[in-house]
């Protein structure tokens, strides 16, 4: 029951009410039996359409009885009824579904019903139906069926894209806070302006002309949210290339790991190891044992020799060839590691945009300092300009969003170590080193791109506030031998992921029952280090 | 353009403890009389009635107040012989809404052998289309409500193998928008409901490594007001029962963090009745069985030791879930 506010009333009040349900509720049932009985003797006539009408008026979501209707409406059709009267019976249909909705303008069922004669009937008026859309959509502007069965009515009688797409600037000049529009806008801006030849999702100038169009109605109202969506997503709108970003090969296990997920089958068919430049055969297997993951795990026979040349060649989503040299770490240990960047490239027409929006961000931000949306507004900008340079004061802004937001203060300290992994990670692979230690002034709270650091053999991890939520991404440590959680925030070992250490440091995690790491010890034949 | 917040404000003498025996009280006493009037007008959609009730019962540790072979005799009544599928309730039809609330009931039971399972198989799988997506019944809806109803029910028997998998993902990953979310059909608005659904599919089929997890999540967590409670769509009023499905959907997404639990799990608290049991959509409106579902569900999600653990995937109890040995997938953090 969706609104429906309790109102206190007299006894009496409520004794006349209930007799008052009790008849409305006799004739009901009267009703109903009456109908079903009908359709058991199969006597699909007019009387049924009217009784099946009755009850859907004030009913509208019996979906059986909209089932009984079609059964009607097709019965008559089959029985060669003139087209002049079959059209006045689906125009009587259409009427029907046009009180239920003014009943209950969310009815599924109803809005359903409308669809099905309009694909039934010989004769539809398109237009007609358009107009009922920019009718219903001026009453409630957020109704999705409505919005809906416009994107169906459009999918039929197909007018010009460009007219939606303009419909939907008209709403938003209209109300900047109707997301259903910034919504729609979205699917039809893809379609009607793709940078074909740059690869991006989005041509230059209609990027930057959207980004405008945002600024404009973000300054309307920063606390009007919808707006605040479109641009995010604008701002990701950028070429995204899958690469292979590390690769190890020791004498125990040879992995590859992306840096995003991909299919066995990409795997399998893009990706070449080769030793001595003798390509190597094998099963490649999910790490996390899924038929799409980021890191995978080369089954092969083949002995590794001290002193060999190992590389690794695969093609990205764009059909283009890389090609991997692997290091010699140790002896028996080879490494190699791509060029990794997070930062997004943008077109030069589109970063001066942004520099030009930040500029204004920041100028709010001196009259509006508290403001959230202005802030974190600001703050994305100058990740998305230039993370590297940027970074510090990035960092500062989402501390003190953290405190101007509260509620999301969990969203914005994974953002933190996110945005301080993503910083870290190219220094780190600049680097022969086999250990990741973190050391940020801000602890982390989860792991994200935690494949990238899966050829380590020392994975500390020590005070940092990590929680058990993270334990199953442990799975990618898949050459760890020494792995340090101490002084974390975890209050079960569950989702401990089946990995090979040496040596397990849990010490400080207090919250740990002393059963559950009684068990936890007996079952592993690593070292385990708790108090 | 002026605009106001939309939002609702808690009041002082609100709820604010866990009133479980008046939940207990209300669900067992719902529908035993027959004559009720919104019992009655409620009959289109009996047998997702059964399987809110018995769930937050069994969520409640309370389920043997229901009528355990009165329900199984009634679930096995509605099931249509030709098609196999399920109805709502007696002299209605069968559809995937309905079909998969029976096997829900079913399998908490743990008696899907009371009705005709290879039916059950059948009737889904003859709903999937060319294009990986689901109609409702035979009369040709789409939307992505019945993909979640096709996967879930057949993971409950173990039959996923009857549906083609791979179309069924890909129609779910046709209808992400530019906000990470889903809607109901390709080109609709995202809106938690049916994230939930989407979600949930990808969660049973594995493949939620397709999910733009850091965008959809964050939309998700900026369905949080300052009430506490949260909304389906952005600009619009909270409701108990976005609890569950933004809730469970974070769950999924392993982020269940993003949002304040603390001014969650007040606002749910403030949709109880204190007279009448149950819980409402907002505080102080009519209560009814879904939103009571959907509210100790939120508080299970939310670690209330009271009340059992729920599956965010499924949205029945853990223990079920473990007995069926089903793991549905939780994204890596």
């Amino acid at each position: 029951m969706h609104g429906r506010v309790k109102v206190r009333t007299t006894e009496e009040e409520k004794l006349r009410k209930e007799k008052e349900r009790q008849e409305k509720l006799k004739v009901f049932k009267n009703v109903m039996q009456t109908i079903h009985h009908k359709r058991q003797q199969h006597e699909y006539d007019k009387e049924l359409l009217e009784l099946t009408g009755k009850v859907l008026a004030s009913n509208p979501d019996i979906y059986t009885l909209w089932n009984i209707r079609r059964e009607i409406l097709e019965q008559i059709r089959k029985n060669n009824c003139d087209e002049e009267q079959l059209s006045k019976l689906f125009n009587d249909e259409l009427n029907v579904t046009e009180y239920c909705l003014k009943i209950n303008p969310k009815s599924y069922c109803a809005w359903h019903q409308r669809e099905w004669v309009l694909t039934t009937r010989s004769d539809p008026d398109w237009k007609k139906e358009l107009d009922l859309c920019n009718k219903y959509l001026k009453l409630d502007e957020r109704n999705f069926h409505t919005w809906d069965y416009r994107r169906f009515v459009v999918s039929q009688c197909k007018p010009p894209l460009q007219d939606e797409f303009d419909f939907t600037t008209e709403k938003l000049l209209d109300n900047f806070s109707n997301y259903s529009a910034w919504h729609y806008r979205s699917k039809m801006l893809l379609q009607l302006y793709p940078d074909v030849e740059g690869g991006r999702p989005i041509q230059d100038k209609h990027h930057k002309h959207e980004l405008k169009l945002v600024q404009n109605a973000a300054f309307t109202d920063p606390d009007d949210t919808s707006a605040w969506f479109y641009q995010r997503w604008l701002l990701g709108a950028v070429k995204t290339v899958t690469s292979l970003v590390v690769c190890t090969v020791t004498q125990i296990k040879t992995t590859v790991a992306f840096s995003k997920q991909v299919s066995h089958n990409y795997v399998q068919s893009k990706t070449r190891l080769f030793f001595d430049n003798v390509a190597i055969n094998g099963d490649w297997i999910s790490c996390n044992g899924n038929d799409h993951d980021c890191l995978w795990i080369l089954k092969h026979n083949v002995t590794i020799n001290d002193d060999i040349d190992v590389k690794v060649e695969y093609k990205d989503e764009y059909e283009e060839s890389h090609v991997i040299k692997c290091l010699k770490y140790k002896p028996f240990t080879y490494i190699g590691k791509s060029d990794i960047c997070f930062q997004n490239k943008y077109s030069q027409p589109v970063i001066e945009e942004l520099n030009e929006q930040l500029e204004a961000c920041r100028q709010l931000l001196l009259l509006e300092p508290d403001n959230k949306w202005t802030l974190l507004t600001t703050t994305v900008f100058l990740h998305c300009i230039n993370a590297k340079l940027y970074h510090k004061e990035a960092m500062v802004n989402l501390q003190i969003l953290k405190n101007l937001d509260e509620q999301r203060a969990g969203y914005y300290n994974d953002l933190i170590s996110k945005w301080n992994i993503e910083n870290q990670l190219p220094l780190d692979y600049e680097h022969k080193n086999l250990v990741f230690r973190p050391t940020f002034s801000d602890k982390l709270t989860s792991l994200p791109h935690l494949q990238y650091y899966n050829f380590c053999e020392i994975i500390d991890l020590s005070d940092q506030y990590l929680s058990s939520n993270i334990l199953p991404s442990l799975k990618y440590l898949q050459h760890c031998k020494i792995l340090i959680l101490r002084n974390n925030k975890l209050h079960t070992l569950k989702g401990f992921p089946n990995i090979e250490l040496e040596k397990l440091d849990i010490q400080g995690n207090e919250d740990i029952s002393a059963e559950e790491l009684e068990n936890f010890t007996k079952n592993h034949n690593f070292i385990i280090m708790f108090n | 353009m002026a605009f106001t917040k939309k939002d609702v404000t808690l009041s002082e003498d609100r709820p604010k403890t866990l009133l479980l025996q008046k939940h207990s009280d209300y669900l067992a006493s719902y529908g035993l009389n027959k004559d009720d009037y919104e019992y009655c007008m409620t009959e289109y959609l009996r047998m997702s009635g059964i399987y809110w009730s018995l769930t937050a019962m069994e969520l409640m540790n309370q389920s043997s107040r229901m009528p355990k072979e009165e329900i199984i005799e009634f679930i096995t009544s509605c099931q249509d012989k030709e098609s196999g599928g399920i109805s709502a309730s007696i002299g209605h039809d069968p559809h995937m809404l309905y079909t998969l609330s029976a096997i829900q009931v079913l399998a908490m039971y743990d008696r899907v052998n009371a009705i005709d399972v290879e039916g059950v198989v059948r009737y889904v799988a003859s709903m999937q289309q060319e294009d990986g997506s689901f109609f409702g019944d035979k009369w040709g809806e789409v939307d992505t409500r019945f993909s979640f109803c096709a996967v879930m029910c057949l993971s409950l028997l173990h039959r996923l193998d009857a549906i083609n998998i791979n179309k069924a993902v890909d129609f779910v990953l046709s209808c992400m928008n530019f906000d990470g979310g889903f809607g109901s059909k390709p080109g609709s608005e995202s809106h938690a409901g049916l994230i939930y659904c989407c979600v949930g599919t990808l969660s049973i089929c594995k493949r939620m490594d397709a999910l733009h997890a850091d965008e959809l999540a964050w939309w998700l967590c900026e369905r949080q007001l300052p009430s506490g409670g949260l909304n389906g769509r952005p600009e619009k009023l909270p409701d108990l029962c976005y609890s569950w499905w933004v809730m469970s959907s974070l769950s999924m997404l392993n982020r269940i963090h993003w949002v304040d639990k603390k001014n969650l799990e007040q606002f749910i608290l403030a949709c109880q009745d204190p007279e009448t049991g149950g819980f409402s959509d907002r505080p102080g409106d009519i209560t009814d069985p879904f939103h009571t579902l959907f509210g100790l569900a939120g508080l299970s999600l939310l670690g209330n030791e009271n009340i059992k653990p729920v599956n965010p995937t499924y949205c029945m109890p853990q223990e079920t879930i473990d007995r069926l040995k089903l793991e549905p997938q939780i994204l890596l953090i």
